[in-house]
């Protein structure tokens, strides 16, 4: 779901998108991003990680120990609220792009 | 310690959280795809495949984790310590009193230690300012066997060490002498330092402007030149830029001023100018250039690289030897010739190192008691703070955070106390150094540079350290739980144990401080009642150094002092005067005389009686108040061409003609070609130093043996400074070209010999008071603090009938038990380490008996003095009142 293809940084508003609803694991993200995307942006799960804890150290993200639904120990992340406001700005210029880059697609032919 | 500053999130423990987190997502995923359908072993496989490159991953995170953590580590400690120093700032501003009193003690304390560290540093510590300052070495010429500590050294005999060397790679000649300076003013007395050609080359001095002497300006034939001091230049000419090039007549020769020398201390003394040897017309007279007895050279070198002064030393004795037995009259073995290598370095030292030795063990003890004050101000107000410790321990605050705590106070303490001394010890710099200056050449290096600031910055840690460490002893095991059940626990056992054992500790250091300043100050007094000899009171002495050119021969300059006297004779305020060769205490010339007696044989090992060669006028001994014990004194006939008579004193009487009278006896100073009648004896004068015993000593008239370098003295009834340019005018009016010097009143002579010692007596006085000071105030707090919380149980007394004087006595019998116990050990102390005073001491025992119980009874006083106001409180208890607040 991540490589060079993708976006510098989408990877980084998806988490942060992913943990806005509340605290998840690693792979709870990854699956998340895996299903509302489609798998449209898989490529290497493994590149999730490192993102990861890139987010922690900017303090975007704090983590704790819990246990899952089968009781196994995972690490879980959690947006702290500098994260939360990351993901707003993150979100706000992802959108801008977005919109930019259609309106130029749907222009017509000069 | 280490819980302190370690940082949360080891590599190890990051390691392991990691690899937790990744083997959880491969499980998961595999398990997915199990869910799915697969296979275990394809679903694990896939799994990994999708994943990427695990090993890679796992260390880019490990490493991100890992630098995270310790930013935040960093962070927090940041933080903490913000917030440390704020609640210290805040904790002291609260309890001003306390603050001010810690910060005052620790700058006196740290102050006088920056002080005495920075004159240690500078004169002790400091390599030379030379080149190879390491390598340059005094050498001496001693002669034991006859009572001379230093011959100095011939020119042969200079020319054959010279040659005969290898452990010294240069050898450098100097003495020095006054000389009078014409042209550019008026007539100048100036000291002249006569030196080798290459004696600033030796020492490693580069020329300020112009140029030092070149190879062979120390020849016979090399036109004069002169070498100006710094001083004399700037002080006597103005700093006149164009200085180099000019011309001076001395000697009667046209001198070349060629160079000026840099403002650095002059080795091995201050000098006016400097010439080469060859310059000087006693140095390069015939007698002295082919006599080996002529010694009145000292000698410097600069040993070979990589030889130590033993390897030195052990070479110039073999050549020393060879020499004795080359020319054994130069060397009579009854004297016991030898030489002597001294680093340089030590030579310039040794007067200071032990005043200075002593004055930083004083000043560290000071601190010392300064600490244990503030150590036991800190536990007091530990104590009194104790709810709210207790509170912030519950609130959750660890032991390691009020330790830490603790610390921040005590540091910032330390450091306000040191910012305070450093600027105490930089306004008594000046002081300072002209203190050194009276014990070493080098007092001019002293100065507060980086390394002083060094020392002064570690002191300031260790103290910050040792006055947060201490009170933090008696709870070291369960602080928190101590804290946590309230003062009572703090007050009690451990912590008060602690603060006694503090006390005692206090007496005793400063029971040592003051017993070394009481040895110190009956040193001082011994000193000061010692009978020199001689009554110094309204004598004026001062030196006539007659123009060698002019004054050729002895008519001219007995004729100069007859007339010089004449005109002053019956003069109002004159009672006498007298010219003579030196005069008590004057601190440098030393002449000695080898003698015969008549009708003693010689000893058989060559060896003659020796005394040190004095010269008087007939009015000598009156005007000095020197006693006649028998004979005659010396009388206006006893002229130049009279029969030669000597007087001797007591000291030379006693050992030399024991049972008979001197009297009428003969000597003979040139091997009994012509004999000497002595006429009298007189007392014995401490010539050299109060500290000195007196010499034997041998007057010969002054019309018998005069002299151009001459001292003048005159006893007056009138104001010194009148007089004294009165008798200048006279001298003038005698002979214009002829200037007086080092004009000075004999008691003041007097008082520059005892200065050494009183500056230091009341510098370790002053440092004994402020110790016993602190140790008062820190006493009456830790007894103001046992009454304050005894108060119940002393309400309990009063009601079951004690009544105020049992009160009273119970709380100064609990103080002066811990002032006995801590002076008995600080008499010990002081009895082990009094023995390293025994240099500084003059006629003073170190265990001096009157000294240790005078100071035990100081001690006891103002201890009890220090009781007595919380006594007295205690003693005022109202019994309904302490039982109430029970």
């Amino acid at each position: 779901m991540a490589g060079s293809d993708l976006y510098i940084g989408t990877l980084d508003v998806l988490i942060l998108k992913a943990l806005s609803w509340g605290p998840m694991h690693g792979y709870g993200i990854g699956r998340w991003i895996r299903q509302t995307t489609e798998d449209v942006l898989s490529v290497q799960e493994g590149a999730l990680y490192p993102a990861l804890h890139r987010l922690q150290r900017r303090g975007w993200l704090d983590e704790e120990w819990g246990v899952t639904e089968t009781g196994r120990e995972a690490k879980y992340y959690r947006l702290t609220p500098a994260g939360r406001r990351q993901l707003r700005s993150e979100v706000e210029r992802w959108r801008a792009y977005a919109r930019a880059v259609s309106a130029a697609l749907d222009a017509a032919p000069a | 310690m280490r819980r302190l500053f370690r940082l949360p999130g080891r590599s190890t423990d990051i390691a392991r959280e990691v690899d937790s987190e990744l083997r959880f997502h491969l499980d998961m995923r595999a398990q997915e795809l199990m869910d799915a359908g697969m296979g275990p072993q394809a679903a694990r496989l896939a799994a990994l495949q999708v994943f990427g490159d695990l090993p890679g991953i796992a260390t880019e995170c490990r490493t991100i984790s890992t630098r995270g953590a310790r930013e935040r580590a960093r962070r927090a400690l940041m933080t903490g310590l913000l917030h440390d120093l704020r609640f210290a700032l805040r904790s002291l501003r609260k309890s001003p009193g306390f603050t001010l009193v810690s910060v005052l003690t620790l700058a006196l304390g740290i102050g006088a230690n920056t002080a005495v560290f920075s004159m240690i540093r500078g004169v002790l510590l400091r390599p030379l300012p030379y080149e190879h300052g390491e390598r340059l070495v005094y050498l001496r010429q001693p002669a034991p066997l006859g009572g001379v500590a230093n011959a100095q050294f011939s020119p042969l005999e200079l020319a054959d060490y010279r040659q005969r060397s290898r452990a010294m790679e240069s050898l450098v000649e100097y003495h020095s002498m006054p000389f009078i300076l014409l042209g550019q003013g008026e007539p100048r007395r100036v000291q002249t330092g006569v030196v080798s050609a290459n004696f600033f080359d030796v020492l490693g001095v580069r020329p300020l402007r112009g140029r030092t002497f070149r190879p062979g300006e120390d020849q016979p034939t090399a036109a004069p030149v002169l070498v100006l001091s710094y001083g004399f230049w700037q002080n006597r000419l103005g700093g006149d830029p164009a200085i180099v090039g000019k011309t001076f007549e001395m000697n009667d020769r046209i001198h070349t001023v060629v160079g000026v020398l840099p403002p650095v201390p002059q080795y091995p003394a201050e000098n006016d100018v400097y010439m080469p040897s060859s310059s000087c017309p006693f140095r390069m007279g015939q007698f002295t250039l082919n006599t080996r007895t002529a010694r009145m050279l000292h000698l410097f070198g600069r040993m070979a690289p990589a030889t130590t002064v033993a390897q030195a030393q052990t070479e110039l004795e073999a050549i020393a030897g060879t020499l004795r037995s080359e020319y054994p009259a130069a060397y009579p073995s009854g004297q016991g010739f030898t030489i002597s290598a001294t680093s340089l370095h030590d030579e310039l030292t040794k007067d200071a190192r032990p005043t200075l030795l002593l004055l930083i063990g004083t000043t560290a003890f000071v601190l010392l008691i300064a600490c244990a004050n503030i150590a036991n101000l800190t536990l007091a107000r530990l104590t009194r703070r104790s709810r709210e410790m207790a509170l912030r321990a519950a609130l959750g605050a660890d032991r390691v955070r009020l330790f830490r705590q603790m610390l921040t106070e005590s540091g910032l303490l330390a450091l306000a106390g040191g910012v305070l001394g450093l600027a105490l010890a930089a306004a008594t710099m000046r002081l300072l150094t002209g203190f050194a200056a009276r014990f070493t050449p080098r007092a001019g290096e002293i100065a507060l540079d980086g390394e002083v600031l060094v020392f002064t910055l570690v002191v300031c840690v260790l103290t910050g350290l040792a006055f947060a460490v201490l009170p933090a002893l008696p709870a070291r095991a369960n602080l928190v739980s101590a804290l946590k059940e309230g003062g009572a626990a703090v007050s009690g056992g451990g912590s008060s144990r602690i603060r006694a054992a503090l006390v005692v500790a206090q007496v005793a250091v400063s029971m040592v401080l003051l017993v070394g300043a009481g040895l110190m100050l009956r040193s001082l007094l011994e000193l000061q009642s010692v009978n020199p000899g001689f009554d110094s009171q309204r004598v004026l002495t001062m030196t006539l150094d007659l123009n060698w050119s002019r004054y050729t021969s002895s008519d001219l300059i007995l004729g100069f002092h007859d007339r010089l006297n004449a005109r002053l004779t019956g003069q109002p305020g004159v009672v006498s005067t007298a010219s003579t060769l030196t005069f008590p205490l004057d601190g440098h010339r030393r002449f000695n005389v080898s003698f015969l007696i008549e009708g003693q044989p010689p000893a058989e090992d060559g060896a003659q009686p020796l005394g040190d060669l004095r010269s008087a006028s007939p009015d000598y001994f009156p005007t000095l108040g020197i006693p006649l014990v028998t004979g005659r004194q010396f009388t206006p006939s006893d002229g130049p061409n009279a029969p030669q008579v000597a007087i001797v004193n007591q000291s030379l009487a006693r050992r030399y003609f024991a049972r008979e009278t001197a009297v009428g006896k003969r000597i003979s100073a040139d091997t009994g070609k012509t004999w000497i009648t002595i006429v009298g004896v007189v007392g014995d004068v401490r010539h050299y130093g109060l500290e000195s015993e007196p010499t034997d000593e041998v007057y010969l008239p002054f019309a018998q043996l005069p002299i151009r370098e001459s001292t003048f003295l005159v006893r007056t009834t009138a104001d010194p400074g009148a007089m004294a340019r009165r008798i200048g005018e006279e001298v003038l009016a005698i002979d214009a070209g002829q200037p007086v010097a080092n004009v000075q009143t004999l008691e003041e002579v007097r008082g520059e010999a005892l200065a050494n010692p009183r500056l230091t007596t009341t510098l370790i006085l002053l440092f004994a008071l402020l110790a016993l000071c602190i140790t008062a105030a820190g006493l009456g707090g830790v007894i103001a603090f046992s009454v304050s919380q005894r108060t119940q149980e002393i309400g309990v007394r009063m009601a079951l009938g004690a009544g105020r004087g049992e009160v009273l006595g119970m709380v100064l019998r609990e103080g002066l038990r811990l002032v006995g116990l801590g002076l008995v050990l600080g008499a010990l102390a002081a009895i082990l380490l009094g023995r390293l005073m025994t240099g500084l001491l003059f006629h003073v025992e170190t265990t001096d008996p009157l000294t240790f119980a005078g100071m035990s009874l100081v001690l006891v006083l103002i201890a009890a003095a220090a009781c007595l106001v919380p006594a007295r409180r205690a003693a005022t208890v109202d019994p309904l009142i302490a039982l109430r607040s029970y």
